[in-house]
């Protein structure tokens, strides 16, 4: 079999990373989802803005 | 009224605000509910032992009148407007606006520079309270519930009246749309990015 991967795209690959903070991926998802980043540096910014927005929200509660 | 913590207290209006309009879904019964707790703050201001932040404190109070708010709507049967989640979670055109027909990012993030040090900057948090404005009102209040008070998905969906499938594409499109909105106004990504 040659190659096949799935094809996600930037727009799946976001969602996925949204999602992974609501419940675990699944085994195919979290498959495609590293298959792309490992590819994607706009989505691997895109991760770390994430966190980022995680810590600024934690933040915010407290005030600090 | 001479404390000093008097006008250090009105500093944390705005989120105070938007904490009783996550909770309550009504814009007037919410600038009731803080409007309630600031005077009650102000009134035992001496009693905060500076244990937790002083907006952990002011919040502490501001719940008690969500909740006395709350009650008093059910027993008045006062109907909050404010379905609109399911609505905002229907409506997918946002997608077209952040990704192009082939998926891929219109304006694509950029690496931001040193992004902790935004964290100490008080006009930082002033660009985040305008991006949260920003947002459709669903889900500022969903992503407020989620990331700022760290509720469970069940809990905002009960409260909000969705699915969590519903909570998830909320998600999802606050997240991209805020970190759209301050890689724009506050890490200086340029507009459209190709």
């Amino acid at each position: 079999m040659a190659d096949e991967r799935p094809a996600t795209d930037c727009r799946e690959a976001s969602r996925l990373l949204s999602l992974a903070s609501e419940r675990s991926l699944t085994q195919p998802e979290s498959t495609a989802l590293r298959y792309h980043l490992d590819r994607c540096l706009m989505c691997r910014n895109f991760d770390s803005q994430l966190k980022f927005l995680h810590e600024a929200s934690e933040r915010l509660r407290s005030g600090k | 009224m001479t404390d000093p913590r008097y006008a250090e207290i009105e500093t944390h209006r705005p989120y105070l605000l938007r904490y009783a309009v996550s909770q309550l879904r009504d814009a007037q019964l919410a600038e009731e509910a803080v409007q309630e707790a600031l005077v009650s703050a102000l009134e035992s201001v001496a009693t905060f032992g500076g244990k937790s932040t002083l907006r952990t404190w002011l919040t502490s109070i501001l719940r008690f009148k969500v909740i006395d708010l709350q009650r008093r709507a059910v027993a008045e049967r006062r109907t909050f407007d404010g379905g609109d989640a399911a609505a905002v979670a229907g409506d997918d055109s946002w997608l077209d606006e952040a990704f192009d027909e082939t998926g891929h990012w219109r304006a694509p993030p950029r690496a931001w520079s040193d992004p902790e040090s935004a964290l100490e900057q008080r006009r930082f948090w002033e660009a985040l309270e305008r991006c949260l404005d920003a947002l459709p009102p669903a889900a500022g209040r969903v992503f407020f519930k989620r990331e700022v008070l760290g509720e469970d998905t069940d809990a905002i969906c009960r409260s909000e009246g969705i699915t969590p499938a519903n909570c998830w594409v909320i998600l999802h499109r606050a997240r991209v749309a805020l970190r759209a909105c301050l890689g724009r106004h506050w890490f200086g990504e340029v507009g459209d990015g190709r």
